[in-house]
């Protein structure tokens, strides 16, 4: 469902041309679970954005459920980015002035779906993550872990099939951490494809995969020996 | 996105920066409330002045004058330059004809011991209060016998009064004429406020007509005053009238209806009045402007500092259309509640000039409607530079920002 061919991506600073990606070759089927692992400065991060259709590859293809999204419309791409791709991040990224539960109805609100039936799927789905009493507190009155527990239910809220997590425990303490892989887990269990940029070797063993990238590359693929 | 939810979510975001939203709001706020005052001024005066002067003749009254004293300059020989007893016999004759009254009017001196005040005098019949428009607001009027006994009698105006006498009690007290004694028996006031006695002041002296003959012999009458019975056509009438005045005159161009004259000097200081507020207005207009530019300003302010939440919106499928909108409509809230502001602000200022000074301000519902939609489209215009700005950031960028 995800094709990545020879995707490049190379960003002018100054008037030197970088390379970040150097062709990049990656196929993740519906339901995987997928860990990208590698130092800072691999390249993990605009491979996401790639992937979040945040940002274009500078050449290759990218397709999505069999089509090339390369040369869609920008208005197409928000469509997908609504509606097929859940993003959750190291930071959380909140938006400070709206409660939990605004920020969970935020993505149904670009969706277009009503008033009523978008505060009951968000109630619905911060009682998934844990989060249901603590609706309509701001951001910033939540711990780190709630905070991520709220992106989470966000990143679900217009139920997509890809969740796309960078970093999601990169911010927080062994203990949340953990309780926020459990959740991704869960949600892979549910079928739902799953992929983590991280390089917490903890956070990458439990995909089925490990990319391992270096210099924009993808050197390496590993499969855990352990069983998950 | 629907309006409601973007109306909730700028009305919220401007909530969390309330200072903020309220000075830019001020800026829009202040514009619009001084066009709208000042247009409320400029209306109210000019009713306030065609009133004045075309107020001057009432309706059942035809004022009839010698051009001379229209057309100021050198009089032709042989020009009509009074109106004579039989002038007067001639409009006294037409059927319709309730009453035909001389008046005189020019300046002079009055002495009252050792002050003295440069008025403008009148002299006419007893009914002159009618004539002239004065309400006699202690003492009384002089009578017809004080008109056919040439009374040393006068009726002064308030401020006259108050010129040579300050808080002393005027009645009975003796000014000089020309060196003629006249007795103080009235003190007048305008039949209503108006803006002429507001600004010049009225120093007004009133007296018998038979009196001023006596003592400025070589006085002609300045003004007939013909009033008409009730039900007849007031302009037909003193077309007639000026036609048969004019055949005996032997000029066609002798007399004139100051009625009409009146008219049109009511039409050209309403044109003046109408191009003063509108250069007035315009100034103001600078004011609205800056704030405009107050408001493009902290738009622009708002997307640097919400660039990350802008990251994040568009991650989780947001248009540019929905940025765009997001921030348009934030800036249009914010210029139509100044616009709103400023509208009942200029309503309020007009009326309370209104119970203040008697100028008919008032602001045109049309005015309003122009405001606010005017300050509607200030957001508009001031917000589409700074949304566009928001709507064209790169996404991952966006997301970046601290």
């Amino acid at each position: 469902m995800i094709r990545l061919v020879g995707v490049t991506k190379s960003y002018t600073v100054g008037d030197q041309l970088v390379p970040v990606l150097k062709g990049i070759h990656l196929e993740v089927h519906p339901g995987e679970f997928v860990a990208v692992m590698g130092p800072s400065g691999s390249g993990k991060s605009t491979l996401m954005h790639i992937l979040g259709l945040l940002d274009r590859p500078t050449s290759g293809d990218y397709e999505l459920n069999g089509a090339s999204v390369l040369h869609l419309p920008s208005n197409e791409l928000a469509r997908l980015r609504n509606q097929h791709i859940g993003f959750v991040f190291q930071n959380f990224h909140l938006i400070p002035r709206m409660s939990a539960v605004r920020n969970v109805e935020l993505p149904m609100v670009y969706a277009g779906v009503p008033r009523s039936k978008r505060r009951a799927r968000a109630m619905e789905l911060l009682e998934m993550v844990g989060m249901a009493n603590r609706a309509h507190h701001l951001p910033n009155e939540l711990s780190g872990g709630q905070r991520q527990r709220v992106a989470i239910a966000r990143a679900l809220a217009n139920d997509p099939a890809v969740l796309l997590a960078d970093e999601p425990t990169g911010a927080l303490d062994q203990q949340t951490g953990g309780e926020i892989l459990r959740i991704l887990q869960d949600l892979h269990a549910d079928g739902r494809t799953v992929m983590v940029i991280t390089h917490d070797p903890r956070v990458a063993r439990a995909g089925q995969r490990i990319l391992h990238m270096v210099d924009g590359e993808i050197v390496r693929e590993e499969v855990p020996d352990e069983p998950r | 996105m629907n309006l409601d939810e973007m109306l909730r979510m700028a009305l919220a975001s401007l909530a969390a920066n309330k200072t903020r939203a309220f000075l830019t709001m001020l800026g829009i706020w202040i514009g619009v409330a001084s066009i709208l005052a000042i247009v409320a001024i400029g209306n109210g005066g000019k009713a306030l002045v065609i009133g004045e002067i075309s107020g001057g003749n009432q309706s059942n009254v035809i004022q009839i004058v010698p051009r001379e004293l229209v057309a100021p300059g050198l009089p032709q020989p042989g020009q009509v330059l009074s109106i004579d007893d039989s002038d007067l016999a001639i409009t006294a004759s037409f059927s319709g004809v309730e009453s035909v009254n001389e008046t005189f009017y020019g300046t002079a001196v009055v002495q009252s011991g050792d002050k003295s005040d440069n008025v403008t005098l009148f002299a006419g019949p007893a009914d002159l209060d009618r004539l002239a428009r004065f309400v006699v607001v202690r003492g009384h009027m002089f009578t017809a016998e004080d008109v056919l006994s040439h009374g040393n009698v006068a009726v002064i105006s308030q401020s006259l009064a108050n010129k040579l006498f300050g808080s002393g009690n005027p009645l009975g007290a003796i000014i000089t004429l020309s060196g003629v004694p006249l007795e103080v028996i009235g003190v007048a006031q305008p039949e209503q406020a108006s803006l002429y006695s507001l600004v010049m002041g009225s120093d007004n002296l009133y007296i018998p007509d038979t009196t001023c003959e006596d003592i400025f012999p070589n006085w002609t009458a300045s003004e007939m005053d013909v009033v008409v019975q009730p039900g007849v056509d007031v302009q037909s009438l003193a077309n007639r009238i000026v036609l048969a005045l004019n055949i005996h005159a032997g000029d066609p161009t002798a007399f004139i209806d100051s009625s009409g004259l009146a008219a049109s000097v009511a039409a050209l200081v309403g044109k003046v009045t109408t191009i003063l507020t509108a250069v007035i207005g315009a100034v103001a207009g600078i004011a609205l402007l800056v704030g405009g530019v107050g408001v493009m300003n902290i738009m622009l302010v708002s997307v640097t500092e919400r660039t990350q939440e802008i990251g994040i919106r568009v991650s989780l499928g947001a248009r540019k259309r929905d940025i765009v909108l997001q921030f348009l409509v934030e800036s249009m809230v914010i210029t139509s509640m100044g616009g709103v502001a400023g509208i009942a602000t200029g309503v309020v200022v007009s009326a309370a000039l209104r119970a203040l000074t008697g100028i008919p301000a008032f602001v045109p519902w049309t005015v309003g409607a122009l405001a606010f939609v005017f300050s509607a489209a200030i957001g508009v215009v001031c917000g589409l530079y700074p949304a566009a700005k928001a709507a064209n950031l790169h996404p991952v960028d966006a997301l970046r920002y601290e």
